[in-house]
Parts: C-alpha cells; sequence; structure tokens
C-alpha cells in the first residue's frame, strides 16, 4: 500500500508492504544510502533519525513511523552541500570501504546535537555503540568526531533529492 | 517472518487496545525490536501503541509511574536530568546500543523478557509493581508479574511504577565482555538503610536458568545487620545462581563469576555507605 | 621532497562515500530482476539422493531452480586466485555431497526474495548422513574421507592426497634441524592453537548480474578479483570470457573474504538461462556460516638454543584445518612459513613442515594475515620463552636475530606459492628504529620493570603486564602476479587512468591517483581514476597478497613516465628545444631556464589538432621479482582480572616499516583496523559448533564485536624506510599488523602473571585455566 512518509524534510508516497521493515520500504523505494549489514540490529549500517533520534531501521516496521520525520544520510548533508560532520570524516581518514559511514555519520551526527557539540569521549564511544566498522579500528573515527566538535554545527540542510541511478 | 496480510490498529485509547488484543492473532506492538527478532507464529494483527498516551515519566506521591511505551533512551535521559531512580538509569545505559535503547520501551521489554534483559534485576531490586489492564486494571509486583503468569496472558501494561525510597543504596553490574553484547548475567543489589543498620536488602540476579532469582538468604545475612560490620563473607555463601551452560561459558564459570560480582557490588555498596558516613561527619564537624 | 605522494591526501571518493552518494552491489536494482536464494545444507556430511522441487516450480513467481540435476559438472576451485590456481579443484557449483553444514545445495530464483525464500522451504532434499569428521587433528586418520571419487585433482605440481583428507602438504629445510637440536644444550617443544574467525566485513556478499543490450553478461559484485571472477565463471559456467564483463562496485571492505569466487557463477547462471537481470545478496548468517574463513590452525614449535639465548635449531609443524574444500589451503600454509621464519634470518637450521587437513567444517581462505598471523602467534612467544629463560633482553635480541638489509634467508626461495619461491636480498628495513620507537612510546623498560610477576606491586587480583613481539609480512607474490594500467590525456590537461587494480575501501584509488600526480606533477584531482572493469581497464590479479600499492602502483608509475616522456616530447616540440632541456613542472612543460613553457591543455589540445596528431596515451604492466617485507614492531600493555578472567588491554603501540606510505593518512588506518581485527582474534573471535558441525554463533551480536567503546588507546608510528623496487619507495601495510596482538598479548599475559596462554582466543575461562595451570 501507499503510505505518507516525511523523509528528509520531503512527503513522499511509498509503497510499503505491512510486513516490511523501514530499512527494506526506504532501500526498495531508492533510498539506497541506508545500507544493510546484518538486518539484525547489531551493525548499525542502516541507522537513520526518527524524529531527530538515531534508529536501526531494519528494526523499525515501516507501518509504526507514522508522523514521524525519517532522515537519511543524505537528510544530514550532501555531496553537493556537505556537513561539518562529512567533512570531517573524510578528513581524518575515517571513510574506508564507507559501508558503515552512512550509519555512523548518523550516529555522530547525533552526538554533536545531544551534547551541543561539547561531546566528553565517554558521549562519543557511548554513542557510536550501535556502529561496526571493521576498516578503522575506530580511531580516526573517533577523531572525526572530536574534530567536527571543534568546528560548529551548521545550520540544518536541506537535502536535494536523491537519485536512484542505474548504470 | 510476519504475513505479508498483515493487518495493523493504531488504538488510541487503553480500553482500545484491550478490546482489540481479544481478537485472534492479535499482539501488542511497541518499539518493535523484538518482534522482529523473535519473528513471532501466528500473528494477524499487530497494535500500535504509540497513540495510547503511555510515554511518560510522572511523579506523584513518592513514586514514578513510567508509561510502558517510554523508551529507555528517555529513562536514561530522565534519570541524569532528575538525578532520581539512578539504578535503572544506570543499568539501561549500559543495554543493548544507542539506536535500539531509542527503540526499546520498557512495556515492550517487560512482556517479552528476553534472557539477556538488564531490565528486571533493577526492577525487582527497586521492588517495582506493574499496572496492566486487562477486564480492569491490576497490579502485580515485577517478580509476580512472571512468576504467577501474567506475563503469558493477553493485557496491556499502563505503566511500571517504582517507590522513590530513601536511604536506598543500591547498584547494578552487567557482566559482558563487549560492551555491545548479550550480557551474561546481569545482577543489582539495593541496601535500605535505617539509622546504623541494614532494614532490607534485595540482590537480584538476571540471565540465570530460571530468568531470575533473588538470593533470600543472603538478604537476610544482612538484614538487621550494623551497617560498620556487615557480614559479606556470610552473605556471598548464599548467592548460588543456577546457570545453563552455553557455548562460550560453562555453568560453573559463570556462577564463580556471578559471586565474584556480587561481592565487587556489595563492597563497592559498603564503600558507599562508609562514604555517606564520613560526609555526614565531614558536615557536622 | 614529495608534492603528492606521503602526504595525507583525502580520499578521493570520500565525500561521496559518506554522503551515502556511492552505489554498492546491492544498491543496484533493476526492472524485472530476478531474486536468488540458497538452500543450504543442516548436515555437516550427507549425500543428496534425491531433489524434488516439484512444489516450488509450481509456486507462482518461482523461475529457476538450480541443482547438481541440471548443471553440467564441471570442477574448480572457489579459491579466486591466478591460473593455474595452487588450490585443488575439489568443487562444483552445486554438489551431490554435502561437505559442511551450510555448503550450498540448490538455488531458486523468483520474482522477489520472499517468493525465492518461501520456495527453499517446499522443496524436498532426501539424503544419506554420512558420518561427519569434525575434529582437524583427526583427520589424517579417520575413516571418513571427504573426498571421496570425486575426481578433485590439483591444477599444478604439487602433493595432494584427497584419500589421507590431506588438501596440501609442504616441507622446506634449511641446514640440518635433527642433529642441531640435538646437540642443542637447552630444547623447548611447545603446541599452540589459533581458531576459526569470519572477515566481518560489514557488507555481505553480493551479486548483480543482468545482460546489456547486445547479449553479454555483465556482472557487478563484492568482489577483491574482477578479472578472476571473468575467467572462473567463464570456466563454471560454460560462457566465453568475451560474452562477459565484470564490473566491481564500491566494496564494503573484504580483509580476503571477497576473493572467493562464490555468489557470482550462481547469479550469473540465473541470468544466462532466464536472460533476465539476477541478484543474490547473502544474509549476514549466511556470509558466516556459508562463505570463508580464516583457518584453525595447530603450529608445534621445537627450537634448539643455547645458555645464552642463541637459537641453534627451530622446526616449525603446522596442522591447518582446511575445511570441506581446499581453498587457499596450500598457499595459506606456505606463507605460514614464508613470511615468518625468514624474520629470525641467523637461524642456521630451520625446518617446516605443513599439512592441509579436510574436514567436515566451514572452508577456510585467505585472511588478513594469510597464515602469518597464525604462525606469530607461535613464533612471538617462543622467542619470549627462550629469552625468558636465558634471561636475554627481548628487544636486544629482536634487534641482533632479525634480517637486515643486504641480507637473504634461503627461506624464501625454499617456500613459495604451490612453487618453489623467489631469491630474495632484504632492500629496505626500519625495523630497528620501529623497535626503538615502540619500545619508547610503550614505555617498556619502566613498565617492563614496574609490572613483571614477581613484582611486589602486582600481587593483587588485577595484574599488569607488557609484552611485545616483531613481524614480517610480503608485498605482492613475485614473479606470479601482475598489475596493469593505461593512461591517456586529455585536451584540459587532465589524464584518465584506468586499472585493474581493486580498491575494496582500502583507498588505492587514491593511492594510485597520487603516484600519477607525483610522477607528472599535477594535482590528484586532474587524475581521473576508473577501476576494476573488465571491459575498460586492463589486467590485475587483484586485491590480495598486500599487492595493491606496490604492485599496481609500480605500473601506475611506469605508465605515468611513459605518458610524461610523450609530453616532455611534444612540449620540447611547441618550445623548439631539444628534449634535454625541457622539465615536467607544475602541470606544463617548462624550459630548463626557466624562460618558455606550454601547459598541459595546451600540449594535449596541440597533440589532437595542431601536427604530427596523435593520442598522449600509455600502458605499462609489472611483475615484481620480488616481494619486499615490511617490518612492525608491537607492544601492548594489559591488565588482567584474575578472579573473572578478563584481559583489559591498557595500551596499544605499533611501530610499523611501510617503506614510504604513499597516503599517510590510509597507511596509519589500515595499520589502526588491522590491529583492532587483531586484537579481536586475540580476545574472542572464534567459532562454536554444534556436536553435528553446525556454527551456533552466526551473528555479529553472538560472534561479537568490538565497538569504539571496547578499544584501548592505539599509537601508529609509521617509520619511514626507501624500498628500491616499490613506487617512491613504497612496500606494503594491509595485513602485517594483524600478526601482532596474539603474541603481544599473550607475553603480556605472562609478564603479569607468569603463565603461558597456548590457546587462542583469551577468553576469560581459558584465562582462568592458564592462571589454574
Amino acid at each position: 500500500m501507499k503510505i505518507p512518509f516525511n523523509i528528509n524534510s520531503r512527503i513522499k508516497e511509498l509503497e510499503v508492504k505491512p510486513n516490511e521493515t523501514l530499512l527494506s520500504a526506504l532501500r526498495n523505494n531508492g533510498y539506497t544510502e541506508v545500507k544493510c549489514g546484518c538486518s539484525e540490529g547489531e551493525c548499525g549500517a542502516c541507522l537513520v533519525l526518527m524524529d531527530e533520534k538515531p534508529v536501526n531501521s531494519c528494526q523499525v516496521l515501516a507501518m509504526s513511523v507514522r508522523d514521524k520525520k525519517v532522515k537519511t544520510v543524505k537528510g544530514i548533508g550532501t555531496l553537493y552541500l556537505p556537513h561539518q560532520i562529512q567533512k570531517a570524516f573524510v578528513k581524518a581518514g575515517a571513510d574506508q570501504c564507507g559501508f558503515c559511514s552512512p550509519g555512523m555519520i548518523i550516529a555522530s551526527y547525533s552526538i554533536l546535537k545531544e551534547t551541543e557539540n561539547k561531546p566528553t569521549k565517554e558521549d562519543i564511544t557511548r554513542g557510536l555503540d550501535g556502529n561496526l566498522c571493521r576498516c578503522t579500528g575506530y580511531v580516526k573515527i573517533l577523531e572525526a568526531v572530536e574534530n567536527a566538535a571543534k568546528t560548529s554545527l551548521t545550520e540544518e540542510t536541506k537535502a536535494p533529492e536523491a537519485v536512484c541511478t542505474n548504470m | 517472518m510476519l504475513p505479508e496480510n498483515l493487518e495493523w490498529k493504531f488504538p488510541s485509547s487503553a480500553e482500545e487496545a484491550v478490546e482489540l488484543l481479544r481478537r485472534p492473532g492479535a499482539m501488542l506492538h511497541g518499539g518493535g525490536t523484538r518482534i522482529l527478532k523473535t519473528n513471532p507464529k501466528g500473528v494477524k494483527l499487530l497494535i500500535d501503541v504509540g497513540a495510547l498516551g503511555l510515554g511518560y515519566i510522572n511523579y506523584i506521591d513518592n513514586a514514578f509511574y513510567i508509561g510502558s511505551d517510554v523508551t529507555f533512551s528517555e529513562i536514561v535521559k530522565y534519570s541524569k536530568k532528575e538525578n532520581k531512580i539512578a539504578l535503572l538509569g544506570e543499568a539501561l545505559s549500559n543495554a543493548a546500543s544507542t539506536p535500539l535503547r531509542n527503540r526499546i520501551t520498557i512495556g515492550g521489554s517487560l512482556k517479552d523478557f528476553p534472557i539477556w534483559s538488564s531490565l528486571y534485576a533493577p526492577l525487582i531490586a527497586l521492588k517495582a509493581r506493574v499496572e496492566i489492564l486487562k477486564d480492569k486494571p491490576e497490579i502485580y509486583s515485577v517478580e509476580d508479574y512472571v512468576l504467577k503468569g501474567v506475563i503469558k496472558t493477553k493485557h496491556v501494561i499502563r505503566h511500571v511504577i517504582i517507590d522513590d525510597e530513601e536511604n536506598l543504596i543500591c547498584g547494578v553490574k552487567r557482566f559482558s565482555v563487549l560492551r555491545f553484547e548479550y550480557p551474561v548475567f546481569t545482577i543489582a543489589a539495593a541496601l535500605k538503610i535505617n539509622g546504623q543498620t541494614i532494614k532490607d536488602a534485595r540482590l537480584v540476579i538476571t540471565g540465570v536458568k530460571k530468568r531470575f532469582k533473588r538470593f533470600i538468604k543472603a538478604e537476610n545475612a544482612l538484614k538487621g545487620q550494623p551497617l560498620g560490620d556487615l557480614p559479606l563473607e556470610g552473605a556471598l555463601r548464599h548467592i548460588n545462581p543456577v546457570f545453563i551452560p552455553d557455548y562460550k561459558f560453562s555453568a560453573r564459570y559463570k556462577e564463580s563469576t556471578a559471586r565474584v560480582y556480587f561481592s565487587d557490588l556489595l563492597n563497592e555498596l559498603t564503600e558507599q555507605i562508609k562514604g555517606d558516613d564520613e560526609n555526614e561527619d565531614s558536615v557536622q564537624h | 621532497m614529495y608534492k603528492y605522494v606521503n602526504k595525507p591526501v583525502e580520499k578521493i571518493d570520500g565525500l561521496a562515500l559518506v554522503t551515502g552518494e556511492e552505489k554498492y552491489t546491492d544498491d543496484f536494482i533493476y526492472k524485472d530482476m530476478l531474486h536468488v536464494a540458497i538452500l543450504h545444507s543442516g548436515y555437516a556430511h550427507a549425500k543428496i539422493e534425491e531433489i524434488d522441487d516439484t512444489e516450488a516450480l509450481k509456486m507462482p513467481g518461482v523461475v529457476e531452480v538450480l541443482s547438481y540435476k541440471n548443471i553440467n559438472r564441471i570442477l574448480y576451485t572457489t579459491a579466486g586466485q591466478g591460473y593455474p590456481e595452487p588450490s585443488p579443484y575439489d568443487t562444483c557449483l552445486f554438489n551431490d555431497v554435502m561437505r559442511f553444514v551450510g555448503d550450498n545445495i540448490l538455488a531458486v530464483a523468483a520474482e522477489t526474495k520472499e517468493i525465492a525464500e518461501k520456495a527453499l522451504s517446499k522443496i524436498k532434499v532426501k539424503f544419506t548422513v554420512l558420518e561427519p569428521l569434525l575434529n582437524f587433528e583427526d583427520a589424517e586418520t579417520s575413516e571418513v574421507i571427504i573426498h571421496n571419487g570425486d575426481n578433485s585433482h590439483a591444477m599444478i605440481p604439487v602433493y595432494y592426497d584427497p584419500s589421507q583428507n590431506l588438501a596440501a602438504k609442504v616441507e622446506a629445510s634449511v641446514g640440518d634441524f635433527e642433529g642441531a637440536y640435538m646437540d642443542s644444550p637447552k630444547k623447548l617443544d611447545c603446541t599452540f592453537y589459533t581458531s576459526y574467525a569470519s572477515h566481518c566485513a560489514i557488507e555481505p556478499h553480493a551479486a548483480v548480474t543482468f545482460l546489456d543490450r547486445r547479449g553479454r553478461l555483465i556482472i557487478c559484485s563484492t568482489t577483491q578479483v574482477p578479472f578472476h571472477v571473468r575467467r572462473i565463471v567463464s570456466a563454471v559456467c560454460e560462457i566465453p570470457i568475451a560474452k562477459i564483463r565484470v564490473i566491481k562496485p564500491r566494496i564494503g571492505g573484504g580483509f580476503g573474504g571477497k576473493q572467493e569466487v562464490l555468489l557470482e557463477p550462481v547469479a550469473a547462471l540465473v541470468t544466462w538461462r532466464t536472460k533476465r537481470p539476477a541478484k543474490l545478496t547473502y544474509s549476514r548468517k549466511e556470509v558466516f556460516r556459508s562463505t570463508r574463513t580464516r583457518h584453525q590452525y595447530r603450529t608445534t614449535f621445537k627450537a634448539g638454543y643455547s645458555e645464552d639465548g642463541s637459537i641453534n635449531a627451530l622446526h616449525l609443524d603446522a596442522l591447518e584445518n582446511s575445511g570441506a574444500y581446499g581453498s587457499h589451503a596450500l598457499t595459506v600454509l606456505s606463507n605460514a612459513g614464508s613470511k615468518t621464519l625468514p624474520l629470525l634470518n641467523k637461524i642456521q637450521n630451520l625446518k617446516f613442515t605443513g599439512k592441509g587437513v579436510y574436514t567436515n567444517l566451514p572452508t577456510g581462505g585467505a585472511y588478513r594475515g594469510y597464515g602469518a598471523t597464525e604462525a606469530y602467534f607461535g613464533l612471538g612467544q617462543i622467542i619470549d620463552m627462550i629469552c625468558e629463560e636465558t634471561k636475554t633482553d627481548i628487544i636486544e635480541f629482536y634487534k641482533k636475530w632479525t634480517i637486515k638489509p643486504g641480507e637473504t634467508s634461503p627461506i624464501f626461495q625454499a617456500l613459495g606459492e604451490g612453487k618453489a619461491g623467489v631469491a630474495m636480498t632484504i632492500g629496505s628495513s626500519s625495523l630497528e628504529e620501529c623497535i626503538s620507537l615502540g619500545l619508547k612510546e610503550s614505555g617498556w623498560y619502566e613498565k617492563r620493570k614496574l609490572y613483571g610477576k614477581d613484582s611486589p606491586l602486582n600481587q593483587g587480583r588485577f595484574r599488569r603486564g607488557i609484552g611485545m613481539s616483531v613481524m614480517m609480512q610480503g608485498s605482492a607474490i613475485p614473479e606470479i602476479d601482475m598489475a596493469s594500467a593505461y593512461m591517456k590525456m586529455n585536451d584540459d590537461g587532465s589524464f584518465n587512468l584506468l586499472v585493474g587494480a581493486t580498491d575494496l575501501g582500502t583507498g588505492s584509488d587514491t593511492v594510485l591517483s597520487q603516484i600519477a600526480s607525483e610522477v607528472l606533477d599535477t594535482p590528484v584531482e586532474q587524475i581521473i581514476v576508473n577501476s576494476s572493469d573488465t571491459d575498460h581497464t586492463p589486467f590485475d590479479t587483484g586485491a590480495y597478497a598486500s599487492s595493491t600499492t606496490y604492485l599496481s602502483g609500480q605500473a601506475v608509475k611506469k605508465c605515468a613516465e611513459e605518458i610524461k616522456r610523450q609530453i616532455l616530447k611534444t612540449g620540447a616540440a611547441m618550445l623548439h628545444l631539444g628534449e634535454e632541456s625541457v622539465e615536467v613542472k607544475n602541470s606544463s612543460v617548462t624550459s630548463k631556464d626557466g624562460l618558455s613553457g606550454v601547459s598541459f591543455e595546451e600540449i594535449c589540445r596541440y597533440s589532437f589538432y595542431e601536427k604530427d596528431q596523435f593520442q598522449i596515451q600509455a600502458t605499462a604492466s609489472h611483475v615484481s621479482p620480488k616481494s619486499p617485507p615490511p617490518f612492525a614492531a608491537h607492544f601492548a600493555e594489559i591488565e588482567v582480572d584474575t578472579l573473572t578472567g578478563i584481559i583489559k588491554v591498557l595500551n596499544y603501540a605499533a611501530a610499523v616499516d611501510c617503506g614510504v606510505p604513499i597516503n599517510t593518512t590510509l597507511a596509519e588506518g589500515q595499520a589502526e583496523g588491522a590491529i583492532v581485527n587483531g586484537l579481536a582474534y586475540a580476545i574472542f573471535e572464534d567459532f562454536y559448533f554444534s556436536e553435528k558441525g553446525k556454527l551456533l554463533n552466526d551473528t555479529f551480536g553472538k560472534y561479537g564485536f568490538m565497538t569504539a567503546s571496547d578499544i584501548p588507546p592505539i599509537k601508529v608510528i609509521l617509520v619511514k624506510s626507501f624500498e628500491e623496487t616499490g613506487p617512491f619507495g613504497a612496500k606494503s601495510i594491509s595485513e602485517i599488523n594483524i600478526n601482532g596482538a596474539l603474541p603481544s598479548l599473550a607475553n603480556a599475559f605472562y609478564n603479569a602473571t607468569g603463565k603461558r596462554l597456548l590457546r587462542a582466543p583469551f577468553t576469560p575461562e581459558k584465562v582462568l585455566w592458564a592462571l589454574e595451570n
């Protein structure tokens, strides 16, 4: 069935099955920036913001997302208008394979927001406790979040339309 | 896998939810994290509790009323901000992961009670009660809620009630090798102090064979004892949890480690009592 | 000295990765795409008697069922290596014998994933259950033969005897071990065990296939080896190579796990038969159960040594659990010797013996470290044992006994990859400096004194210790691996760089651009990289054996140098100067006296439109005559809870010689990632099986995974050396640093408690067991 969703500050009608997870609904509707690493709520690659709180979209049934605002990584910043945290990830080398990055960015963005850009080390490690990364060993990710905290959060950016391109 | 023709309802009152729950294959939906893990069979109707207005934490007459739709994150945040129900706040701040804590609700977690739950031990130590709605409202202690089989009946949880007890020294510990891992067990201890003696003690563990256990004999060993000279060794002798061995840990290892954890926790609480005493002393001088 | 290399250049795909723009295999969605699901064996060992798929085929939406019944039986190896593979041909796309829990029975292709998965439950398979062989130490004497009469065979002349469950056997000897061992005043004989492990790349394995407008098969997959995929799919699916194009999109980590060619032939065959796009993406459970793993190992070290700590004789005997199939069985085994024993080249009498055995357990494969990790666990500890026993300073021991520039080890020649190795003299090493800097960073001598099993400060419940170890690896497979590059110039002075090299997230696209930039003295932004597309890029063996920077980098360097010659020639002609009086500088050709010059843009325009028109373009290939080892010294400080057996890592320092790091940030990142992977492997990563051979911990939650909260402070120090045979002095860094955690932690444990940890991982119960015994 078609259900209206508020995604990245736009109202979108998505084709959703009653037994479908938010992750599956998003990916099937072209929001492939939300990644699937485990479908068990254990890796964090599928994180999205729901009313500004990070959640594992694989652990949310799409039908229960009524009246809530969903944001993917593109709702935080885009290639053309990247958010401070995204720039910090690239600068620090926190982006190796990049598969965990959309989820890591969501979690990091939320840490900065919750702590008003003044996270303690504990705030950061705890805020990232649902995001797995095999490439970096987290060293550069922690560095990136600390660096981004030092530069102030920019205003909420409106993402251009995400386009699912075929080859 | 949930069926493709699954029906959804979004009732706006608990009574309506109870009514809907009578239908065959009906099940409540809170945060949704458990239903996606367990994939229960025969579910035809999901009743979303999001619109029931159960997302409150109220403080009335020296008691906390935590609505069943409150997430772990919200409890942690409340606990930190108000500096209240610290035991529950600390236990839940270590449960699962940040994004999961944003979805797991206290009601859902109570009803499903996974063996690795970090919720039950602190609730039992805090003598929490749970108010449910079937035909009429009923209130049970969290222990009775499980032991009397209420947990298995169809009902809507309204809220969890926790008395704001004074002079309660308490702590919680969770055993896992990694930060984000199913804990092997969680222990909680609460010591109620009256003057210079222990008035009441609650020592609880979850993750054991029968889900949870209170160590009544160990509690009795502490009750009425003077604060300055608590018979910890005597109490620890009665810490004898029965575990199911798994591929990572033998039952023997879990048991001995649980005892180490209780010993650590009780020692920490004793230190805390001493510390409080010293602080009071310094104020008096 | 350098302008574009040896710099912390940002990844060229970085911003696209962190904004979710980049596409990975599963992100490709096509109209009318079929979804493939695989039915895996629940038995560790069973013969399929009958497959009844009538009910499944009746289901609306089910399009195709593939099993041994309707495909040609073509033996191959999934190893994803060069041709002819050193791994035995011992499997088919679908076999009629199931050899481990998780083995592939059949595939269903359907209109949706849900239908495909539902169809699996409708298929009735009748088995004759066979007795499984679940303990690799019993393999040689067991009555159970895993590959019995299935025509399994080796492709190269190596020892291979499936009738004895032997997937591989390697022997090499230098000097006279037996004699020297007998004559040694002191002897040591010690056995170690290392565990299974999953690669845990966060992106699960996936393959998407479709036919292009002319009916050619396009394969887009999570592969480390696109060219090997093309060759292997061609052979297994009987499709001509000319009809196949393999494209590697972004890859979500590999670590060796995506070298295996497992999913591609299945999806390819579905598409080839149905003429429709097909997608096969594994669930996390399938990745754990059915893809490849790190081999389980038993290593036994025998050493004969003297009172002064000199080692006279050393024998390493390795037993490798290859699992159900022999993927990488031979080469991981030989690397267990060839990447470890040359480190201590002063030992005159060396012996290496190894066997890889079949069992009914998950199949091993390539995994970062590739045999070296398994062997260093024991080697790093026996050095510590000998030093402790003879009161030798382990730091001095390593400084004295390790291989130096200008030196060689006969092992290099004795142990190759399926054939004799390549003799090699060490050209570069800053190992001594690594050791010095590492011990300074870790506070080695102070802590060694403070901690220690006899220190009065270290007798309580929590005991601290510090331990170290030294290691080497290699850079590419000498005289076997080949990489190539193609470059052309565009009329704004930018360049297209086409490489077969495969960026798995390691950043090799960026590293290779930097190399081209350095040669041409032009910004990295001017190099447009296109990698890993078998139609459009030249051949490269792929991303394995720590080869990309060193080998593909050298191919790019050669290619860029040829471009530079053409640019110089054209520029000189434009300036009416001799080639000897001009140079390339700042994206232009200038006269050496600095008086005249033409920009790259002008040069390309000229070459396109003005005179003697031609395309400035070049291609180059590279094969390395040697595999120069990177070196590292790792230092670990731990705290042991003697009541619970929990080991907490307090600090970890690694000083690494990777030659000249081309990209300093990415090189550090490789080291940090490998260290944390190594720590996890040392502390808890393992496979737990049921009595019937079923993997029990097949989710991240059950397997365990370190999060940012679990890592200790980690300090990586890159210590430069200059490798003449590498691009701008570079060697490899991707694998070596996974080798240090096991021996360093175990040595720290001995320092703390006086006990040895001989079985990894060091789970709390094993630690308590070690403390009690």
